[in-house]
């Protein structure tokens, strides 16, 4: 196993450990916003990286197919990148607008 | 009558609708400069100066992170063609992740020192969007009443 998956097991049990250490007291009520903000933002990050990285598969594909189709291929990349990336701002947009 | 030439088939036509295309990058960059300067002018006279700021701060951070985005994906399709390359692959990989860590660093600034400034800061973060947004539009009518 590598280095770099070790360090993400480790820190998704971190995620879950977090709100064990926030459960303290008794009667307080669980914050559902927050929680739901936590989800949606950390979906909406992987859902884009992976489109991201599908983008980015599928152009360097295609460059290494034909490198002549360089400048569309390109221009089609940068912008698809740029859209895949404001998705998760639109989300993180909601979440600062609802959890505020 | 005979029907016109299709642009894929006619070489003048062709090489006009390429020209055309070629320069949407620099439309989307001298948009996004145009639309920085209109916007945050209204967001001025309409929310105020703070928000206006914050707008301009989000501006600048957008502006940063789509030229450090055309840049990474530059040197990536350098080598994927296999082209000559003056940037390392890690330094391409640093880059695109330089990016995140300046939109946070942004944030969390404008966090602490106004944080009514906030929602402005989060409005100019969709600069890009709304510049590509302005050149589909252009395209089309190009396409529409040009015919390229």
């Amino acid at each position: 196993m590598g280095k770099l998956s070790k360090l993400f097991i480790a820190l998704s049990a971190l995620c879950f450990a977090a709100p064990a250490f926030a459960q303290g007291g008794g009667g307080s009520e669980v914050n559902w916003v927050a929680i739901a903000a936590g989800f949606s933002m950390a979906f909406a990050s992987g859902i884009c990286g992976l489109a991201q990285g599908k983008a980015t598969a599928s152009a360097a594909e295609s460059l290494a197919r034909n490198p002549a189709a360089r400048p569309g291929i390109q221009l089609a990349l940068i912008l698809g990148l740029a859209l895949i990336e404001s998705l998760a701002l639109y989300t993180l947009v909601i979440i600062f607008v609802k959890v505020k | 009558m005979a029907d016109p030439i299709p642009a894929e088939t006619d070489p003048v036509r062709a090489a006009e609708a390429e020209r055309f295309y070629s320069g949407a990058m620099e439309r989307v960059r001298r948009l996004m400069v145009a639309l920085c300067l209109l916007l945050s002018a209204a967001a001025w006279w309409r929310f105020g100066p703070r928000a206006a700021g914050g707008f301009v701060f989000g501006c600048v951070i957008a502006f940063v992170n789509f030229h450090w985005l055309k840049r990474a994906i530059g040197g990536f399709a350098d080598r994927a063609s296999g082209a000559e390359t003056r940037q390392s692959g890690q330094g391409i990989v640093a880059q695109f992740l330089l990016r995140y860590v300046l939109m946070a660093l942004g944030a969390y600034a404008i966090l602490t020192v106004s944080p009514a400034s906030l929602n402005g800061l989060l409005a100019g973060l969709f600069l890009p969007v709304a510049a590509i947004a302005c050149e589909a539009f252009y395209e089309v009518y190009a396409a529409l009443a040009r015919g390229v």
